[in-house]
């Protein structure tokens, strides 16, 4: 199948591994991906400045997945995901907030038709591609992982908003962490925020989040923390080291995208799958996989 | 400046509140009955004492012209467990954000990093700049070096369309 792909502002900007990573392994799934024709911001960061700025970014990326011709749009990142939703939601229900979108859209030449199928890497894999199918593709068992998984808030949260993961006990990306053969581990802290949103007005506070995650994870002897969020990257992987003056412990937990260990399990190149991008020390994790 | 400090001598101001109630559309923050579940749950509760049902409460009782200037709008994680929990459909995110709109219309103080962010999707369309990335072998690398394509910027007309849609209230 052909899915257009949104891959909003983290991922291209900072977060390559993620992008490399969903780039090298969906297609060994046949899965065509189709870029959008133009990458603009899904208005997250607006929502605070102005709400109908952002819905209107939201119906741009909306429109922009509509005259690519394909009815699925896979969104990988969690944030961009809720702003597309929540911008949707906000064209149903508030009738002069579409009256004014569709206008701003027309100038522009493009029209929102609200028919498309929202996608997030992990309901993707999970729901539409299925288990059966991600275990057939593994070429080397993960046996010896013991991993923790972190699927992140937005993607689970509100479920009036339909979402695609259940939001007190989200299942589907641990799910697909056993398919490969290694353990998903239940934890205490499943639930806790990585903190990325308050990087924009309380740094120390975020790193905090992040920092109080990961060292509750290393005394619960995992082997890595599975992410699936570019904003859960940043702040677990690409952040780490910074966070460590925030809890005042030395922080050196494997983080890696789900995509990168899928690809692993595939016997995909490591540099492909950009796992010489992350910041944490994967290396501990990778040696643990027989080659 | 802190919320008891914006209190102390706060009046409340119910056509402030019935615009703020406005703007939230189908929010049904007045069936608030105070069970405290958001602030319970809540990210910002443990370092930076945001405390949801208060401003519910607040803007309930109509203390609306009060909360758009305390730094206390700004502590929210948006991890939107408060929408999740919230029995009654109160929804503190949502009125935090609306706040948060007010505070910029009203132009006072919002971090600097959200109209940065705005005036760089203006400029380019996306809110943040392309970062080169140090391996873990010191090996510098951005976007080509990594082989991944070139990113599709706006058409041009995006940039009126987007400052439009910013004059909106």
């Amino acid at each position: 199948m052909k899915i257009t792909v949104f891959w909003g502002c983290r991922i291209q900007t900072s977060q390559y591994a993620y992008e490399m990573s969903v780039r090298e392994v969906l297609p060994k799934l046949d899965v065509e991906i189709v870029d959008l024709p133009e990458n603009v911001c899904c208005g997250d960061p607006v929502k605070s400045v102005n709400a109908f700025a952002a819905t209107y970014l939201g119906a741009r990326i909306l429109a922009l997945a509509n005259s690519a011709g394909l009815n699925d749009l896979l969104v990988p990142c969690n944030r961009c995901h809720f702003a597309l939703s929540e911008a949707r939601r906000t064209l149903q229900t508030r009738p002069e907030t579409m009256e004014k979108v569709t206008a701003l859209l027309k100038e522009e030449g493009l029209e929102y038709d609200p028919k498309l199928k929202i996608w997030h890497t992990v309901d993707f894999l999970h729901d539409h591609i299925g288990l059966e199918r991600v275990r057939g593709a593994v070429r080397k068992q993960l046996k010896k992982l013991r991993l923790a998984s972190h699927v992140g808030c937005q993607i689970i949260r509100y479920t009036d908003l339909g979402r695609p993961e259940d939001a007190e006990n989200p299942k589907k990306l641990d799910s697909l962490i056993g398919a490969l053969g290694a353990e998903s581990i239940e934890y205490a802290e499943k639930l806790d925020c990585c903190g990325a949103a308050l990087m924009y007005s309380h740094t120390d506070s975020a790193l905090s989040l992040a920092g109080s995650k990961i060292k509750a994870l290393q005394g619960l002897a995992v082997d890595g923390l599975v992410v699936s969020c570019p904003d859960c990257g940043l702040m677990f992987d690409s952040k780490q080291k910074q966070a460590e003056t925030t809890v005042g412990e030395k922080l050196d937990l494997p983080v890696l995208y789900y995509t990168q260990v899928l690809g692993l399990a595939m016997r995909l190149k490591k540099e492909k799958l950009g796992l010489q991008l992350n910041q944490s020390p994967v290396d501990k994790l990778l040696s643990k996989i027989p080659s | 400046m802190s919320l008891t400090d914006l209190m102390s001598m706060a009046k409340p101001n119910m056509e402030s509140r019935g615009k703020l109630l406005l703007r939230l559309g189908g929010r049904e923050l007045v069936n608030c009955f105070q069970c405290t579940k958001c602030t319970s749950g809540c990210t910002a509760l443990k370092l930076l004492e945001l405390k949801p049902h208060e401003i519910v409460k607040l803007v309930n009782l109509g203390f609306v012209d009060e909360l758009p200037s305390s730094d206390i709008i700004w502590t929210c994680a948006t991890c939107l467990k408060c929408v999740q929990r919230c029995p009654q459909k109160a929804s503190p995110y949502h009125v935090i954000m609306a706040l948060r709109n007010v505070a910029v219309e009203r132009e006072a103080k919002v971090p600097d990093a959200y109209m940065k962010a705005v005036s760089q999707i203006l400029e380019t369309g996306l809110a943040e700049t392309c970062q080169k990335i140090t391996t873990r072998e010191m090996k510098v690398l951005d976007r080509e070096g990594l082989k991944l394509p070139k990113i599709n910027s706006p058409r041009e007309s995006f940039q009126s369309a987007f400052l439009k849609a910013l004059e909106e209230k």
